[in-house]
Order: C-alpha cells, then sequence, then structure tokens
C-alpha cells in the first residue's frame, strides 16, 4: 500500500488585516505508515489547524498537503471529499457520533458514504465493532454508551472503510483515566498492526510513552520533531 | 431515508413542534382559502346557476345584488337576434319576510322565468320542466332557523303578500346578511311591489352552435345603453365586485393572502430550522467525505417527511373543521382541490425552504468538526 501523507511548506492564515492570525507557519511534515505520531503543545499553537489541513479539510494559503499522492489544492469540494472518503478515518474528541443511529448504522453510514450497503456493508460494519471491542453494544444508542464505548464506536466509524490514515483530535480529552488508557492502546495497536498513519493531537501526556513520533508546535510552527527524517 | 427519518423521529419533541407548525399553517391556508373561495362562489352562485350564455345588466351594475331596471323591451331585440332562442326575465331586490312569530326579516327575493337553468331555484310543479307553482317561495337550509320555517308548506307573509314555502334548498346561503329568496317572476314582481314589465336583468341563451362572440356583438351593438356579458364575465365581475371593491371582501382576501403569507413562513421556518439543528451532524458528515448530493438528499428527504405527515394531519384537521364552520357560515366552501393544492403548495415550500437550508447544511465547512 502506497500510504502517504505530507505537508511542504505549509501556510495558514485565519482572519484578515491587523486581525490575522497566523495558524500555521511553513510546516513541513511527511508521516510514515505503521507510526504513531503525536502533536503536541499549547492552545493555539495550530495543533487542530495542521490537522484539519492533513484531513483535507482546509485549503493552505501557501505550501502543499498531499494524501497519498494526491495535492489537495486544486480538488473541488466533491474531489477532496471523495479522497477523504477513501483515505481519511477521523476520531473527534467529542465522538460526533449520530446521536439518532445506534453503534452498528454509525458505522454504516461510513460505509454508505462511500457506495458500500447491505449485507457486505452490514459485515464490515460488524468487524469494525468487534475489532474496537464493542460489537456487544452493536444496537445501542450513542446516548446510552459510555464515554469510552463512544469513542470505540468512533474509531470503528473511522476505521470500517479500511482507510491507510487515521485522524484523531484529542481522543481521550473526554475520558476518564481507564477509558483513555484503553483508548490510547487501541490506536497503538492500529498504527502498528495495519501499518496506518496514525496522527494524533493531544495534550495528554498520557501519550508519550505511546508515540513512535512527537511532533511539538509552538506558534503554528513545528518546535521540535522527535521523528524528523534527515 | 434512513438517517433522514432516525434524526426526526429521535427529536421526538422536535419533530411534534415541527409537525404542529405545519399542520396549523396548512389548517391556516385551507381555512382561509376555503373561506375566500366560498366568498367568491357566493357572490356569482345565482349567476352560475343559471344556464344563460349572456346576462343584459344596467350599465355600472357589477354584481347579482345590485339589481338595477333595464328597459323591459330590449327582451324583444334579443329575442330578434339570430341564434337567440329564449330570454328569461329576471327582477331581484330587497323584501321584508315576516316570520311565523310576527317578528320580521329582510329578505332577497330573486325572481324569473321557467327555464333560467336546471340548477336555478324555481317552484316547479314537478321536476325541472313542468309549469311554475304560483305564490311559492324556496329559501336556502341555512336560513331556514332565521326565518322560522322548519320545513315545506310553511305559511309566510312577504312584503305583505301571502306565499308559501315550496322547498327548502342548500347551497345557495347568502353572504349579503339577507337570505335568498327565489320564485318566479311573477310573483317577484308582486312581492317587490314593480310594475308588470319590470325588468333587472336578461337572461339570454342561444341555441347551440351559434357564435358566441358574434351574437354578443350584436346584442351590444343593438343594446348600447346597457352591458351584455357573458354568463362567466358577469360571474368574474361579481366576484371582482365583491372581494375587491367591499370592506368585507377586501377583509378576506386580506386574510386569505396573510394566511397563505404566515403558512409558508411558518412552514419555512419549521423546516429550516430543522436543518439547522442537525448543522454538526452534516458538517461530520461531510468530513467523512459525504457528498453535496448525500447531505441534500438527507435535508429534503427531512423536509418531505416532516411536510407530508404535517400536511396529511393538518387536511385531516381542516375536513371536519370546515364542515363545523360551515355551521355558521353557510356559505364557505372546500373544493376539493383546496386541500390538495394547500399539501402541494406545503411541500413545495417545504422542498423550497429545505433547498434554502440545504446551502447552508453543505457549505458548512469541514474542519469546524475538530472544534470541540
Amino acid at each position: 500500500m502506497n500510504t502517504c501523507l505530507s505537508t511542504d511548506h505549509v501556510s495558514v492564515s485565519y482572519g484578515s488585516g491587523a486581525a490575522t492570525v497566523r495558524a500555521l507557519r511553513d510546516v513541513t511534515l511527511d508521516f510514515r505508515p505503521g507510526e504513531l505520531t503525536l502533536i503536541m503543545g499549547p492552545s493555539g499553537s495550530g495543533k487542530t489547524t495542521l490537522l484539519s489541513a492533513l484531513g483535507g479539510l482546509l485549503t493552505p494559503d501557501t505550501g502543499e498537503v498531499s494524501i497519498m499522492g494526491t495535492t489537495v489544492r486544486g480538488l473541488d469540494q466533491e474531489e477532496a471529499g471523495r479522497l477523504r472518503q477513501r483515505s481519511i478515518g477521523y476520531v473527534f474528541q467529542a465522538f460526533r457520533l449520530f446521536r439518532s443511529l445506534t453503534a452498528i448504522e454509525n458505522a454504516l453510514v461510513a460505509l454508505e458514504i462511500g457506495g458500500v450497503r447491505g449485507p457486505r456493508a452490514l459485515d464490515k460494519a460488524k468487524a469494525a465493532l468487534e475489532a474496537v471491542g464493542v460489537s456487544h453494544r452493536a444496537n445501542c444508542l450513542p446516548s446510552e454508551l459510555s464515554g469510552g464505548e463512544k469513542q470505540r464506536v468512533a474509531i470503528a466509524r473511522a476505521l470500517v472503510n479500511d482507510p491507510p490514515i487515521l485522524l484523531a483530535d484529542e481522543p481521550t480529552a473526554s475520558l476518564d483515566h481507564a477509558s483513555g488508557e484503553q483508548i490510547a492502546s487501541l490506536l497503538r495497536g492500529i498504527a502498528a498492526g495495519a501499518r496506518r498513519i496514525v496522527v494524533v493531537v493531544t495534550h495528554d501526556n498520557r501519550w508519550l510513552e505511546r508515540g513512535d513520533r512527537i511532533v511539538e508546535m509552538s506558534d503554528g510552527q513545528v518546535t521540535k520533531d522527535s521523528g524528523e527524517i534527515q | 431515508m434512513g438517517l433522514a427519518w432516525r434524526n426526526l423521529c429521535h427529536e421526538r419533541t422536535r419533530f411534534a413542534v415541527t409537525l404542529c407548525g405545519i399542520s396549523f399553517a396548512v389548517l391556516l391556508m385551507v381555512l382561509q382559502g376555503s373561506l375566500l373561495t366560498g366568498f367568491m362562489r357566493s357572490a356569482s352562485r345565482v349567476i352560475d346557476a343559471s344556464d344563460a350564455e349572456f346576462w343584459i345588466v344596467a350599465k355600472g351594475v357589477a354584481c347579482f345584488e345590485c339589481a338595477t331596471p333595464v328597459p323591459a323591451r330590449f327582451r324583444e331585440i334579443a329575442l330578434g337576434i339570430p341564434g337567440v332562442i329564449a330570454v328569461e326575465r329576471v327582477v331581484a331586490g330587497a323584501a321584508v319576510w315576516k316570520k311565523p312569530s310576527g317578528k320580521s326579516q329582510l329578505v332577497y327575493v330573486v325572481g324569473t322565468e321557467h327555464g333560467a337553468g336546471r340548477e336555478f331555484p324555481l317552484p316547479y310543479l314537478s321536476g325541472s320542466e313542468g309549469p311554475l307553482k304560483p305564490e311559492m317561495v324556496m329559501l336556502d337550509e341555512s336560513n331556514a332557523e332565521l326565518l322560522e320555517v322548519s320545513g315545506a308548506g310553511i305559511g309566510v307573509e312577504i312584503n305583505r303578500r301571502q306565499a308559501s314555502v315550496a322547498e327548502v334548498i342548500s347551497d345557495f346561503g347568502s353572504f349579503i346578511g339577507q337570505p335568498y329568496m327565489f320564485t318566479t317572476y311573477r310573483d317577484a314582481v308582486q312581492y317587490l311591489g314593480l310594475s308588470g314589465e319590470d325588468v333587472h336583468f336578461l337572461a339570454v341563451h342561444a341555441s347551440t352552435g351559434s357564435s358566441l362572440a358574434r351574437i354578443q356583438s350584436e346584442l351590444q351593438s343593438r343594446m348600447p345603453e346597457v352591458n351584455v356579458w357573458r354568463r362567466e364575465e358577469f360571474a368574474w365581475e361579481a366576484q371582482t365586485y365583491w372581494t375587491m371593491l367591499t370592506g368585507a371582501g377586501s377583509a378576506i382576501l386580506t386574510a386569505a393572502f396573510l394566511g397563505f403569507v404566515v403558512g409558508t413562513v411558518v412552514v419555512s421556518q419549521t423546516i429550516y430550522a430543522t436543518t439547522m439543528e442537525n448543522l454538526e451532524e452534516f458538517a461530520t458528515l461531510k468530513a467523512m467525505g459525504a457528498s453535496r448530493f448525500y447531505i441534500q438528499r438527507i435535508v429534503l428527504t427531512q423536509a418531505w417527511i416532516s411536510g407530508s405527515i404535517g400536511a396529511l394531519i393538518g387536511v385531516s384537521i381542516t375536513i371536519p373543521l370546515v364542515r363545523l364552520v360551515k355551521q355558521s357560515i353557510a356559505w364557505v366552501y372546500m373544493p376539493w382541490w383546496m386541500p390538495v393544492s394547500m399539501v402541494a403548495v406545503t411541500l413545495g415550500m417545504c422542498s423550497l425552504a429545505a433547498i434554502v437550508s440545504v446551502r447552508k447544511a453543505v457549505s458548512v465547512e469541514p474542519a469546524r468538526v475538530f472544534r470541540a
């Protein structure tokens, strides 16, 4: 699998005139399959903007983001959407599960967006829930799940299309200690087991021992990269 | 369908409020529409009941209730036009009806000759072909209580002349405050104290196959002192007069218009709010790579589900309600197309509101998913 995610001199700014905030400044990073990369830094350092850029959710002012060999700039909304659907799974701090759908239906939505329906979709959704250990909660609504279970369902939804890239924004911030540990272990295993690129934005120092690589950011710039490719 | 339906059902209170809003909007539109339709229909009800192709009316007369004399000799002139096969004289005017209890009530006497039309109320001896019964009147069932008439055969007094009720009819409820009282031309002339040859309107029948345009043109050129209208033209004039030029009609028209506006605004706002409620979910779908079409389909499906169920509830409430209203406002009229068209309007408004709100949904910035 030609797994590839990179940024090349990416800059992003918000606002205009005197109110312009430069959220990312000339960020160049390359991510490797099977590696769990932690992006750390204080609030406002540009972590989430970097994650949005990596996820193809915003187009940088300058520089290029490449997802699976495709440069995001120049793609229209639909093309960018298809690229995201094929290549990236997202895990959010607030879970962002569809509150009216059960756990398995949440996973099925991700498959439906990709055009997978019917018994095959059901099998894949069941397998995804099984893989994260919440198959016994398949028919529960998000409101009936604990925080840890919700995040597991969110991870199952993110992985159900078997994307090569998983982006997680503060995935343990809303969880208690034990659940956070379990989710961290799960993501660690996902990176190593399936040779995926896993990028986790976090403040949580418990992640430090699980990350293969730590990128530290401040004021929109990468200040330290433990795994920089020379 | 799955996510759209489940979203609606999940927030049951919200869905119930949505359905209430749409049902209320449909009820408002159908009820106000029925009032307006009924008013307009009543305004030309007597004209429409005739079979005459043309009506000859005095200049300036815009409705049946503004009866004004026309020269009686015009009947003979009209009969002389090729293609004209019959001309009925019609008189109308206010008279005092003395109730059995001795109280008085103003009524609007309408008298015409044999052959005015199969639907035109006339006291025939048998069917609509036989001779007319003298000193007989017909009135609408909605006015029976007011006039203290319990049924046919009741003896009454109109402008101090004796009469009997031949039949209590339906669908001729008056909207002018004076019940219609149908009788023969001869008797109406007597009740109204007119001379034997007085005429207020002439109802002209043309032979089958003759050119109506030519006959109308010839009638008008031979009688420039009056207006010669096709039946539909006179009906439209009457409807326009009562609806646009009278206070009551304008109020009903305005109320119907406002009802429509309020209804559409309620529907639009309700659907828009439903979409906005799920904006975060649409952002998540978009981040996950959902196409615009996928999101548009969800929003439109939600709108159509809400619109269809809401409209059906609204119509099912409105139909018995209109029947109830009809008991006190006899001329209210809900044609079959009224609820059907209002359901269509509601679905159209739902679609329009969905299209407006879907723009918001599909233009939502997917990057917002990372904002906790």
